[in-house]
């Protein structure tokens, strides 16, 4: 089954953009990611996007980077992701869930088994940030066998030859990459990016979503004025609690304001 | 190779997208420029006049009869400029990102070599220069940050994860993706994605093409075996891959064994890895069971790295070459060898694999010649033995 597309186009019959936040499995525990996962759907979550840390996140900046530290520090495993879904799912979260991680984790346990336990777990799609489509035969086999979507990154200096081998692989959304440079809150917004949304349009049905940077709800509404069907952040979020984690309650609360003020951007914008 | 940038099963492109263009620029400025006469006679021409090329193919009698077998030669890449053979590369990378007309370049390192090296060429062609380093390693390389520092360049410290040379690449990696419309990023040793394991072996290769013109002007016949340590592994596919088609002469890979492989706390690759993908290559990684990096250890810093070269992953996996790991305690026991019987301080680097040397020479006929590649001076490491000695 399908989530994320059906998900794009009741956005779209709504005229709203999608929110799609960003967390880490396992920061600081698996029972903080499985309440925190509820919390932010309840405050109107598009989709979920659920980071499987690795060691060496070469595309993340520092606060993504830590949260991986913390997570792995308390000893999760990738088996951990799997169960994390299939708990959200028992408690009746619906929206689609996909599946950030690198791809040494993924490679290590199987890309076979990887997507099957996915796709059985409830998952949706899986985004690979170090696999380009020069690499990743393998997993879009197994992807497709499990009708999983894979969401793919395109970059401000993707060329359009590039951008055009990549959309022809590319399923569920696309990720547009905002800036040059890794993951983390930024000041203002570039945008250079609405050129780059413009490229993937007119090239793909797909619908986009932009990241990297997006951190306040003037952002998303700029983001969104780009023509891109909705905004992930991440950096933001996980920033947004993590110096409160001794007080879990204020923490978890801590991030539904900050959520629920990203949302309203979001579905304020086409209206 | 199948596909580029592949041996065999091992190498590959394995980057985030933001790195792709960048990358993808590199691997075709480097191919002009890798047929351009014009670039390899600037090169050649620094190789000679300012980095001291060719280095001394040197028979080591008293060694050699210490140990009381086979003839033992040293290629003497200590005594290229800046004390190791990083120079090679870096003065080959920094020439192309001249061309390539970027400004400035970053560079990650270990023990501190191929940061000085690379601080070097920068101050020679006038390039912008930043190195990353771990802070473990700051804090035992002292003297090649200040050397750095007199060069120049400047030295990032990196305060994430083990704080060593995995983590000094990553930032490395980090700060190109935000950069590379105005920066190199100079790798310094055979890893990394496609195209650098293929253009640093062959700046690199200048040691075994050396190597291999001394040993038959001198001995008059190729040599029985190659001896090299491997941590990313940059020296010894430099000395190694002129021969690889000399199937004769057998090539010996000498790996960071540290405390011991049965411990955990080594950099032995090769030797007690599995097959992963790290830094952009597929190759023999040291990581746990769900994929997660490994942390390592060795008394060299420059060997440090839980990867490897997957070239060296590739010749280990075709029976080309082989790999030993050779512990502290004896890279130690190498490094007082050959200062007392040659008068040569090694890096605890290339001690390594003089102590994997020692070793082969003694089961060897006295007629049988190996190459041993001192790969680097020892100045920078005689304040770390000498406190772990109690001598300070």
């Amino acid at each position: 089954m399908r989530r994320i597309a059906p998900a794009f186009e009741a956005l779209s019959r709504s005229g709203s953009g999608a929110y799609v936040p960003y967390i880490c499995a396992g920061d600081p525990d698996t029972d903080f990611t499985l309440e925190l996962a509820k919390r932010l759907c309840n405050a109107g979550a598009d989709i979920l996007e659920l980071g499987l840390p690795f060691s060496d996140p070469v595309a993340d900046g520092p606060v993504i980077q830590e949260a991986m530290a913390r997570s792995l520090s308390a000893g999760f495993k990738v088996a951990h992701v799997f169960e994390t879904i299939s708990s959200l799912r028992r408690a009746g979260i619906r929206q689609p869930i996909v599946v950030m991680t690198y791809f040494n984790p993924v490679h290590k346990f199987g890309i076979a088994e990887f997507c099957g336990r996915l796709a059985s777990s409830g998952g949706d799609g899986i985004l690979v940030v170090d696999l380009p489509i020069e690499e990743s035969e393998d997993l879009e086999r197994s992807a497709d066998r499990n009708d999983l979507d894979i969401i793919r990154l395109v970059t401000p200096t993707t060329d359009d030859r590039r951008l055009r081998s990549i959309l022809a692989k590319a399923s569920g959304f696309v990720y547009i990459v905002s800036v040059a440079g890794v993951t983390g809150a930024r000041e203002g917004f570039d945008g250079g990016v609405s050129g780059l949304v413009g490229r993937v349009t007119e090239l793909s049905k797909l619908p986009t979503a932009v990241g990297f940077g997006i951190s306040n709800p003037e952002q998303v509404r700029r983001a969104l004025a780009t023509g891109a069907s909705g905004i992930v952040e991440g950096s933001a979020l996980i920033s947004s609690y993590s110096s409160l984690l001794g007080d879990r309650d204020q923490a978890l609360r801590a991030v539904e304001r900050h959520s629920k003020s990203m949302k309203d951007a979001a579905s304020a914008l086409k209206a | 190779m199948t596909r580029a940038g592949y041996f065999g099963e091992f190498g590959g492109f394995f980057v985030p997208e933001i790195l792709v263009a960048a990358l993808k620029e590199l691997e075709r400025e480097y191919e002009r420029q890798s047929r351009n006469p014009e670039f390899h006679a600037d090169l050649d021409r620094l190789l000679g006049s300012y980095a001291g090329r060719p280095t001394p193919l040197y028979c080591a009698s008293r060694l050699t009869d210490r140990i009381g077998g086979a003839r033992i030669y040293l290629k003497r890449e200590d005594l290229a400029h800046t004390g190791s053979h990083k120079i090679n590369n870096a003065l080959g990378q920094a020439l192309l990102a001249k061309r390539m007309g970027k400004r400035r370049v970053i560079a990650e390192t270990g023990a501190g070599q191929h940061g000085v090296a690379t601080a070097t060429a920068c101050a020679l062609l006038g390039l912008e220069c930043e190195v990353y380093m771990g802070e473990v390693d700051i804090e035992r390389q002292r003297l090649n940050c200040y050397r750095m520092d007199l060069l120049g360049a400047k030295v990032v410290p990196v305060k994430t994860g083990t704080r060593t040379l995995k983590d000094a690449i990553n930032e490395a990696m980090r700060d190109y993706a935000a950069t590379s419309d105005h920066t190199h990023y100079l790798i310094g040793s055979v890893v990394g994605p496609h195209p650098y394991p293929t253009m640093v072996r062959d700046f690199q290769s200048v040691i075994g093409i050396e190597a291999r013109r001394q040993i038959l002007a001198d001995a008059g016949r190729l040599p029985d075996a190659l001896v090299a340590c491997v941590g990313g592994g940059s020296n010894s596919i430099g000395l190694f891959h002129p021969f690889v088609n000399d199937v004769d002469v057998a090539m010996h890979g000498v790996e960071a064994g540290g405390k011991g492989i049965e411990t955990g706390m080594h950099s032995a690759s090769i030797v007690g890895g599995t097959d992963g993908v790290l830094h952009g290559t597929r190759t023999r990684l040291l990581q746990d069971g769900d994929g997660q990096v490994s942390g390592t250890h060795s008394i060299a810093a420059g060997l440090d790295y839980p990867a490897v070269g997957p070239e060296h992953a590739f010749l280990n996996s075709s029976g080309r070459a082989t790999y030993h790991a050779v512990g502290d305690d004896e890279a130690l026991a190498a490094f007082h060898l050959l200062s007392e019987t040659e008068g040569i301080i090694p890096a605890l680097e290339s001690a390594h694999a003089v102590a994997y040397a020692a070793t082969l020479a003694e089961k060897l006929p006295r007629e049988a010649v190996v190459i041993v590649n001192l790969s680097g001076r020892g100045d920078k490491d005689v304040s770390q033995v000498a406190e772990l000695e109690g001598r300070t």
